[in-house]
C-alpha cells in the first residue's frame, strides 16, 4: 500500500513494473495517471532499449520520457540472488506487478507468479505477451506490427483490390497497455471487495483482435472474410478522405440521406440530389468519390471542414503532426502539461486522456534510473543506510 | 464468481463506443440495462454485418456482438412517466455510460455541474468525439458532427496510415469501421472502474470524461510525446511517425506474411533462412541500424518481395521464427478461428441467440484466473427485459423510498 498522495481513483494502490520498451511501460502510465504509484524496477545491466535509443545520455532519452511520467525508479540487479531476494521484498509490499519480459524470463527468474504468490498471496499479478502466457504459440515474440497483423487487425487496412498496408507502425503497443490496465482495475475493485488477488494473462494479439470485433463477427456469421476497402463503410457513402490544396487532407462521412443533399448543396451541385439513398450513392461510389476530390482539390481543408460542420455534415481536416500539436481542443482539455523533474526542469508531456471530478495531480516527469533507491530501499523496505551502501558496493542496487 | 456482479449500470447510449464500454463490464458479470428508445432501439441494431437470412430486425451481428450479458428495457424517456421512472431508475443504478452532449444531460440532473448534488454516488461515463466541453459550433451551439472515421483523422493516426505513405494517395482510415469507438470504449471501462475502486472507500460518485480523439492521441504517446516535449520535429510528413526500413507486410504464395528488421540480429537472420544470397554481400552487417539508406531499403524489399512470392505464410512464419527472423502471417477472421493458439485460450465462445442462432463470439484478450470475463447471455431482444421496470417498482415499494442509496 503506497503512502504517496497525488490524489485520483488509485491513489494508495503500489505498482511494480518489470517492463521493457512501449507497451508495460504503457500499462504503468495509464496505472500512474490513475494515481498509483508505479515504480520501475530497473538495471544499469539490462536497461530498458527505450533508455539508450539515439541518445548518450539514459536518463534524457526522449522516447523513454515520453512513456513513463510520473514513475519511480529503483535499481535492482535482477541477475543477482540478493537482487530477486531483494524484489520479492518489495513485491511483498506491493499490490499489483506488471511485466511483459520475454516468454517464461519472469518463472526462470524466480518471479513467475507461484513464487510471487508465496511471498504476497494477494497480490495481482499482470502478465503480458505477444500470445499470452500459455499455448502452443506462447514461445513466439514479436514487436508491434506484428501483433496487428497476427490479431488480424492489418489484414483490414489497405486501398481496395490491393495488399494490406496495416495501420501505422506505431500502432498496438498502447492499446495492448491499455488492455491490461483495464484488466488490472477489474482485479483491483475485485481485490478491495473479497481481498483475493489472481493472476491475469494477457494476449497483445487478441488485443488487436478485440479492436476489429465486428468484422471477425461478419465470419462467424456470414463466413465473410473482409478484404481493404480504402476508407469506405458499409453503411455510408461517400465516406472517404479527399485531397485539398497544399496536400492536406480533408475527411468527409456522408452518415445519410439528409447530410447528401446537405453535401450537394455545399457543392452547388444539385445535379447530384437525385442520389438520394445509400443503394443510389454506393451504385455509383466511384463517380461520386471523384465529384467530391475535384471539389474539395481546390479548398483548404480546415477552412472546408468548418463549412462542412456548420451545415451539418460530419467531416474534419486530417490533422498532421504539426496540426496535432496546434490543436485547439487538446489545449482546452489540458491534455498537454506540464512536468517537473527532480532538478525542476519542466517538460511538456501528454496527460490522461480523461477528465474525471477527482483526477490525480500529474507533476512528475519520467524518472532517472535509479532516482527513487533511497524511497524504495529505506522507506518502503526499511533498509538501514549501511545496508543500502553494503548492497550498491555489492552491485545488486546498480 | 466475476468481479462486478455487484455493480448495477444503465446504458443511456446510441454509441459503439458507449456499447463496447458497457460490453465489456457486462462481460465481467456487472448488471447492464439498455435504456432504448421503443421504436427503433438502439442504431446498431439495424448495422452490419447482419445475418443473410430475413429482414429482422433482430438480425444484427454488430448488436449480438456488443451486448453480450446484458438486459433491454425499451421505454419512451420523453414522457412524464418515462422521465419519472428514469430518475427512479438512476437512484438504483451505480453507473451511466452516456454518449449525450453536457446539455441533454441537465434536464435529468447528470451533467458535472448538478450530478454531485442530486446522485452524489452515481458514476457518470461519458463518452463523446472531442469530450463533454468540445469546441462548438459558434452559431448553433451543437456539437460537432463526427463519425469515427473523421476523429480517427483528428487524432493524428490517419494523416500517417500508411506508414511509408505515398503522398499522391489519401491517408487511411484503420481497421474496420469502429477502430476509434472501441479504443474510446476500452478507456471508458479502465475509468469507470478506477472510478469504483475509489467509491469503495470515499462512498462518492464522479463524473468521467472521456474524448475519443484524446483517446487516440494519447494512444501515439512514444512518438507525440516527443513532439511536444520538443525532442522530435513536427511537420506536415505523412511520414512523421514512421521508423524507415524495411520492415513492411509482402505478399506470399497463400497470403501475406509482415516483416520486422530493426537490427543487425534480424539481418544475420535473413541470411540463414536465405542461405546468404550474394546480394546480402553488399550490405554492411549493420546496415539496419546505422546505414539504413533509401536506396538499400528498396533493394533489399525487392528481394525479399520475389523470395516470398514462393513462400507459404504459415510455413515461411515457422521457419521464422526458429532462426529468429521476426516474420508473421498477416492472418484474417477465418486464420483467427483456426488459429491453434486461440482455441487452446478459447478465445471464441459459441452463444445461442434466438434470431441469429448459434454463433462463435470474439471473446476478450485477458484472462483473469478469478474472475474470468464471460459471455453468458446473448445480446437481448428489443424490450426483453421490460420486466425490470416490474422488479424495479416492487423494489422501491418494498423500501418506501428511492432516496437511501443515490441520495
Amino acid at each position: 500500500m503506497s503512502t504517496m498522495k497525488r490524489g485520483g481513483p488509485l491513489e494508495g494502490v503500489r505498482v511494480v513494473e518489470l517492463t521493457k520498451v512501449w507497451a508495460g511501460p504503457y500499462t504503468g502510465k495509464q496505472l500512474a495517471f490513475l494515481g498509483a504509484e508505479v515504480i520501475r524496477v530497473e538495471s544499469l545491466g539490462s536497461l530498458d532499449v527505450t533508455r539508450v535509443y539515439g541518445v548518450d545520455d539514459i536518463n534524457n532519452a526522449p522516447g523513454f520520457k515520453a512513456v513513463n511520467p510520473q514513475k519511480l525508479s529503483v535499481q535492482i540487479d535482477m541477475k543477482t540472488e540478493a537482487g530477486i531476494k531483494l524484489l520479492l521484498d518489495l513485491l511483498a509490499e506491493a499490490d499489483v506487478v506488471v511485466e511483459n519480459l520475454r516468454p517464461g524470463a519472469v518463472t526462470r527468474l524466480g518471479l513467475g507468479y507461484e513464487q510471487v504468490k508465496a511471498v504476497n498471496p494477494d497480490i495481482v499479478y499482470v502478465s503480458m505477451g505477444m500470445y499470452g502466457s500459455e499455448g502452443p504459440l506462447s514461445y513466439q515474440t514479436g514487436y508491434a506490427p506484428c501483433f496487428a497483423a497476427l490479431g488480424g487487425l492489418s489484414s483490414l487496412v489497405g486501398y481496395e483490390g490491393e495488399a494490406p498496408t496495416g495501420m501505422n507502425i506505431r500502432y498496438a503497443d498502447s492499446t495492448f497497455g491499455t488492455t491490461a490496465a483495464f484488466a488490472t482495475t477489474v482485479a483491483l475493485l475485485h481485490r478491495r471487495r473479497t481481498g483475493e488477488g489472481q493472476f491475469i494473462d494477457v494476449s497483445a494479439v487478441e488485443s488487436m483482435t478485440s479492436m476489429i470485433g465486428d468484422a471477425v463477427m461478419d465470419f462467424t456469421l456470414n463466413g465473410k472474410v473482409a478484404a481493404c476497402d480504402g476508407n469506405r463503410h458499409a453503411e455510408m457513402a461517400p465516406h472517404g478522405v479527399f485531397p485539398c490544396q497544399d496536400g492536406e487532407w480533408i475527411s468527409i462521412a456522408v452518415t445519410d440521406n439528409v447530410a447528401w443533399q446537405r453535401l450537394v448543396n455545399a457543392m452547388q451541385a444539385p445535379e447530384l440530389a437525385e442520389y438520394a439513398s445509400l443503394a443510389d450513392r454506393k451504385a455509383r461510389e466511384d463517380e461520386l468519390e471523384a465529384r467530391v476530390s475535384a471539389w474539395t482539390s481546390t479548398q483548404k481543408a480546415e477552412s472546408l471542414a468548418e463549412q462542412l460542420q456548420q451545415c451539418g455534415v460530419a467531416a474534419s481536416k486530417s490533422l498532421s503532426s504539426l496540426d496535432l500539436i496546434a490543436n485547439q481542443q487538446l489545449w482546452l482539455r489540458r491534455f498537454y502539461q506540464q512536468v517537473s523533474d527532480q532538478h525542476g526542469q519542466s517538460r511538456s508531456i501528454l496527460g490522461p486522456s480523461w477528465k474525471m471530478s477527482r483526477m490525480a495531480s500529474v507533476v512528475d516527469d519520467a524518472p532517472a534510473l535509479g532516482q527513487h533507491n533511497d524511497y524504495v530501499l529505506g522507506e518502503i523496505l526499511g533498509l538501514t543506510e549501511q545496508q543500502q551502501q553494503e548492497l550498491a558496493a555489492a552491485g545488486v542496487t546498480r | 464468481m466475476t468481479a462486478l456482479t455487484a455493480t448495477k449500470i444503465l446504458e443511456l447510449t446510441n454509441s459503439v463506443s458507449g456499447e463496447y464500454c458497457g460490453k465489456l463490464l457486462a462481460d465481467f458479470g456487472a448488471q447492464v440495462i439498455k435504456l432504448e428508445d421503443p421504436v427503433n432501439g438502439s442504431p446498431t441494431r439495424r448495422m452490419a454485418p447482419l445475418a443473410t437470412a430475413g429482414a429482422d430486425p433482430e438480425r444484427s451481428g454488430l448488436f449480438a456482438y456488443l451486448n453480450t450479458n446484458k438486459r433491454s428495457v425499451a421505454w419512451d424517456v420523453h414522457t412524464d412517466v418515462g422521465l419519472t421512472t428514469l430518475t427512479q431508475l438512476l437512484q438504483r443504478v451505480d453507473v451511466v455510460i452516456t454518449d449525450r452532449p453536457v446539455d441533454g444531460l441537465k434536464s435529468i440532473g447528470l451533467d458535472p455541474d448538478t450530478l454531485a448534488t442530486k446522485f452524489p454516488r452515481l458514476v457518470v461515463c461519458s463518452i463523446t468525439p472531442f469530450g463533454a466541453e468540445s469546441v462548438s459550433e459558434p452559431e448553433s451551439g451543437q456539437p460537432l458532427h463526427a463519425e469515427d472515421l473523421n476523429v480517427f483523422h483528428s487524432s493524428g493516426w490517419g494523416f500517417h496510415t500508411p506508414s511509408a505513405a505515398q503522398i499522391s494517395r489519401p491517408p487511411l482510415k484503420g481497421a474496420g469501421r469502429f477502430l476509434a469507438s472501441y479504443e474510446a470504449g476500452l478507456e471508458a471501462a479502465m475509468c469507470t472502474v478506477s472510478v469504483l475502486f475509489e467509491r469503495e472507500t470515499s462512498q462518492l460518485g464522479q463524473f468521467i470524461d472521456i474524448s475519443t480523439q484524446a483517446v487516440l492521441a494519447s494512444r501515439a504517446d512514444y512518438v507525440l510525446g516527443q513532439m511536444i516535449a520538443g525532442d522530435m520535429n513536427v511537420s506536415n510528413d505523412r511520414t512523421a511517425y514512421d521508423l524507415h526500413g524495411p520492415a513492411d507486410i509482402y505478399a506470399c504464395a497463400d497470403g501475406f506474411v509482415y516483416i520486422w528488421m530493426s537490427a543487425p540480429a534480424h539481418w544475420e537472420a535473413l541470411s540463414k533462412m536465405l542461405g546468404a544470397p550474394a546480394w546480402m554481400e553488399d550490405f554492411p552487417g549493420n546496415w539496419l541500424e546505422r546505414d539504413c539508406t533509401p536506396e538499400r531499403v528498396a533493394e533489399c524489399r525487392q528481394h525479399v518481395g520475389e523470395w516470398l512470392k514462393t513462400q507459404h505464410k504459415a510455413q515461411v512464419a515457422e521457419d521464422a521464427q526458429t532462426l529468429g527472423l521476426i516474420l508473421v502471417p498477416v492472418n484474417n477472421p477465418a486464420d483467427l478461428l483456426s488459429s491453434p493458439q486461440y482455441q487452446y485460450r478459447e478465445f471464441f465462445t459459441e452463444l445461442h441467440h434466438p434470431v441469429l442462432g448459434a454463433v462463435d463470439y470474439p471473446t476478450v484478450p485477458y484472462k483473469l484466473s478469478k474472475t474470468p470475463a464471460t459471455l453468458k447471455s446473448p445480446a437481448p431482444l428489443l424490450g426483453e427485459h421490460n420486466v425490470v421496470l416490474g422488479e424495479l417498482n416492487a423494489e422501491i415499494l418494498a423500501n418506501g423510498s428511492t432516496a437511501e442509496r443515490n441520495t
